[in-house]
């Protein structure tokens, strides 16, 4: 192994669920630290210093947006939180509290070490502290500086909304981005509720940059949460 | 005659206000107006006695005197009848017999006259009060039967005991003119006031256990019995076939005490009624708890059936094909190996919509989700909807129809979600592989129609309505718990929406359920210079 890999911090009350992830993250190589309950967790949290936190939403002793809260006043420790379908109030509470995905409960183990690896990327070009210059994803071709946007090699022109949009998915490629995220970033503060103002750009940009809209490839809604730019950079 | 009433219409025989009163309402049987009836029929009887004296024999004379105490007989009762015909013997001696205007008499011979003047008088009387009694008695019987029949009547129409406690409390208070109450058993057999005649009603801890007395030992109690006498209130028990069902307690007016014995008499038929009336209620109730609950159970059996069997075969296969993996003694080659890990793969997912399909229609059933509209896309729905079933949609190949000028529509995205995600693996399960299933929309007049047309076999003949009920699944293999239609009937319900089913002329199934796409959703402003960026 040239370089230690990432540690994780698997906080998660269910035994089973925490052998099937030891497993799965162990065979990949991630160093593991886990925790049985959220008190713990936050205690590992600060002691070991995880590049990445599992988080269950449904602990016995502290409720799993109280936990995102807690670490996010000092860490910006990439948290992804695992639900189950019931949750999905509290899946996006967590996410508008800082917490960066979500897992919902059944999940497979490579969904799992997806969203791992988009959660650790998103780390790695914070730290750069740079943007690639040109974005690049099946036949999509985004260049940022130039603002320019091709598919199969041919420009597509967007209006400043679509482009705006386009962008900070792009930003947050692979990651799940919450209604309310997306709508402050793209219209700002103030118009934090009005989902359908994305419904309608979000339409608008499939009709333009994808093969079929009604199968999206990249462009993807997740019902009751936000979209999300599927993106695996390995 | 009529000028000889004082007051006329109280007077005529049809209008007896002793019979417009309630019956239980104390008969003033000396009432000042018989009194003043005998003064002013005496007087007027000496009056036109003695404009006729100058034509007239002093024994016809009489005759007017007679004639007086009849009307008074037939109006009044014995003291003031017997009152008129001294009065009247009295005014004759007085007016009429000389010496005139002394009570003297010269002749012995008048002492005869009033003799016979009084004995005929008082005959006369007595016979015209009795007649007049026995009118009074048959009218008040009709009146009765009469009231009771329209208690009868009125308490057959119902159904509910509260409604039943009701009529029965109004018809008692109108015919005994009382405060009635009329209580039932709860649980543990606690009396529970069921309907009573006035608020002003309150019955204290003592009324309630006399009632409560009357109840247990199924006899009455209370004001006028020898239980409890001490309470104002009588209470009657309703007793039926079957029992006691409820007290009746009747609290009489002011002005007397108790009930007679007639009048309990006249009760207790009215409280027969009531008893037999809310125990009919009784009876249908429990019918109904009890067909409800056959009901009940029978679903629940079905449930339970079909829920184990698709809980264990997926678990089965699941635990078979582990238990062969853990076996190392078992040389299995790379295929087989791949194939046992995608069954249970496979088996596991289809646990997980079982699952989440029996969650999702308990949680609609109890209320517990709820239907949260917004503006929204349906091409998006579709588009996550597909995405969602990817690889098992490889043996169906779907063409997608909508029109690009489709509106947003208010609806709840997941359970959007769900509805397609059914409807898509219903047709997956019943059509044959290679199959093509084809997915539309339209609008028209407010209202989005989103159709799911497959290729398979259809639905027999008159089951286009049964599939969508809990618990019916097709009679073929690979059903699930026949959740999935009864679910999207469900959602779509709840959205003010319709799904049906229908057999394509050409083969196979279309279903189609609708979507109200009235309003506009608040949109932004349409971009300036849309070229620009």
């Amino acid at each position: 192994m040239p370089k230690e890999k990432e540690l994780i911090l698997l906080i998660e009350d269910e035994p089973q669920m925490r052998r099937f992830l030891r497993i799965t993250l162990q065979t990949q190589g991630y160093r593991l630290v886990e925790a049985a309950n959220a008190q713990e967790g936050l205690l590992q949290a600060t002691t070991r210093n995880p590049d990445v936190v599992l988080l269950d939403l449904g602990l016995p002793d502290l409720d799993g947006l109280e936990v995102t809260k807690r670490l996010r006043e000092w860490t910006q420790t990439p948290i992804i939180v695992i639900s189950a379908r019931e949750q999905e109030q509290d899946k996006v509470k967590a996410l508008d509290a800082g917490a960066d995905d979500y897992l919902t409960k059944p999940f497979s183990a490579g969904e799992l070490l997806a969203r791992i690896r988009v959660a650790l990327r998103h780390v790695a070009r914070q730290i750069a502290g740079k943007q690639e210059p040109v974005f690049a994803l099946h036949n999509l071709r985004v260049d940022l500086a130039q603002r320019q946007v091709f598919i199969d090699n041919t420009e597509v022109h967007l209006t400043p909304i679509e482009y705006k949009l386009l962008t900070v998915l792009i930003r947050h490629a692979g990651k799940v981005i919450t209604h309310r995220q997306l709508l402050r970033e793209v219209w700002g503060p103030a118009h934090g509720n009005e989902v359908q103002y994305l419904r309608v750009y979000m339409t608008q940009l499939r009709h333009k940059l994808e093969n079929d809209p009604t199968r999206p490839r990249f462009l993807m809604n997740e019902p009751g949460i936000g979209y999300r730019l599927k993106y695996d950079p390995d | 005659m009529t000028e000889f009433s004082p007051e006329p219409s109280d007077m005529s025989l049809n209008e007896d206000p002793s019979l417009n009163r309630p019956i239980n309402a104390p008969r003033r049987t000396w009432r000042k107006r018989e009194w003043l009836l005998s003064v002013v029929v005496v007087s007027a009887c000496t009056m036109i006695a003695s404009l006729l004296s100058p034509y007239l024999e002093l024994a016809d004379l009489v005759m007017i005197y007679l004639l007086g105490v009849v009307v008074t007989a037939s109006r009044s009762s014995t003291w003031p009848s017997l009152f008129t015909t001294l009065l009247s013997i009295a005014a004759f001696d007085f007016f009429f017999v000389p010496p005139y205007y002394t009570f003297a008499v010269n002749d012995i011979g008048y002492v005869v006259t009033f003799a016979v003047m009084f004995i005929v008088s008082f005959v006369i009387s007595r016979l015209t009060l009795r007649v007049r009694q026995q009118a009074d008695a048959s009218r008040l019987r009709e009146r009765r039967t009469a009231s009771l029949y329209d208690l009868s009547r009125d308490l057959v129409r119902e159904r509910d005991t509260t409604r039943l406690s009701e009529i029965a409390v109004k018809h008692i208070e109108e015919v005994f003119g009382s405060l009635v109450v009329i209580l039932v058993p709860r649980e543990l057999n606690r009396l529970v006031i069921s309907a009573k005649s006035s608020a002003a009603l309150v019955l204290d801890e003592q009324e309630l256990s006399a009632a409560q007395l009357a109840f247990e030992q199924h006899q009455s109690a209370g004001l006028g019995t020898d239980r409890q006498p001490g309470v104002k209130t009588l209470y009657l028990p309703l007793i039926a076939s079957a029992g006691t069902v409820g007290i009746v307690g009747i609290r009489p007016g002011t002005d007397t005490d108790a009930f007679d014995r007639e009048q309990l008499h006249y009760l207790e038929a009215f409280v027969n009624q009531t008893a037999m009336a809310i125990e009919r209620a009784f009876l249908a109730d429990e019918t109904h708890h009890a067909l409800l609950k056959a009901e009940t159970e029978s679903l629940r059996n079905t449930m339970l059936s079909s829920i184990s069997h698709d809980l264990r075969t997926p678990l089965t296969a699941v635990t078979g094909a582990v238990s062969t993996l853990l076996q190392n003694d078992i040389a299995l080659d790379t295929h087989n190996r791949l194939e046992l890990l995608e069954t249970i793969q496979e088996e596991a997912q289809r646990l997980n919509r079982t699952i989440k399909n029996i969650l999702d229609m308990t949680r609609l059933e109890s209320g517990a989700i709820k239907v949260n509209k917004e503006w929204q896309s349906l091409e998006e729905i579709v588009g996550v909807v597909l995405n969602r079933l990817g690889d098992r949609l490889n043996t169906h190949p779907v063409q997608v129809k909508l029109p690009g000028n489709l509106p947003l529509i208010p609806f709840d995205e997941l359970l959007l979600e769900q509805v397609f995600m059914n409807l898509f693996e219903n047709a997956i399960k019943y059509t044959p592989e290679g199959t093509p299933l084809e997915l539309s929309a339209s609008e028209s007049l407010y209202t989005v129609t989103v159709q799911l047309a497959d290729h398979g076999p259809g639905v027999p003949h008159g089951e286009e309505e049964r599939i969508f009920e809990k618990f019916v699944r097709s009679r073929t293999t690979g059903g699930g718990v026949g959740l999935g239609l009864a679910i999207c009937r469900t959602i779509i319900n709840a959205h003010g929406g319709k799904i049906w089913m229908e057999n394509r002329p050409g083969g196979g199934a279309v279903f189609r359920f609708t979507l109200s796409a009235a309003g506009l959703p608040p949109l932004p402003k349409v971009e300036e210079g849309l070229e620009d960026r």
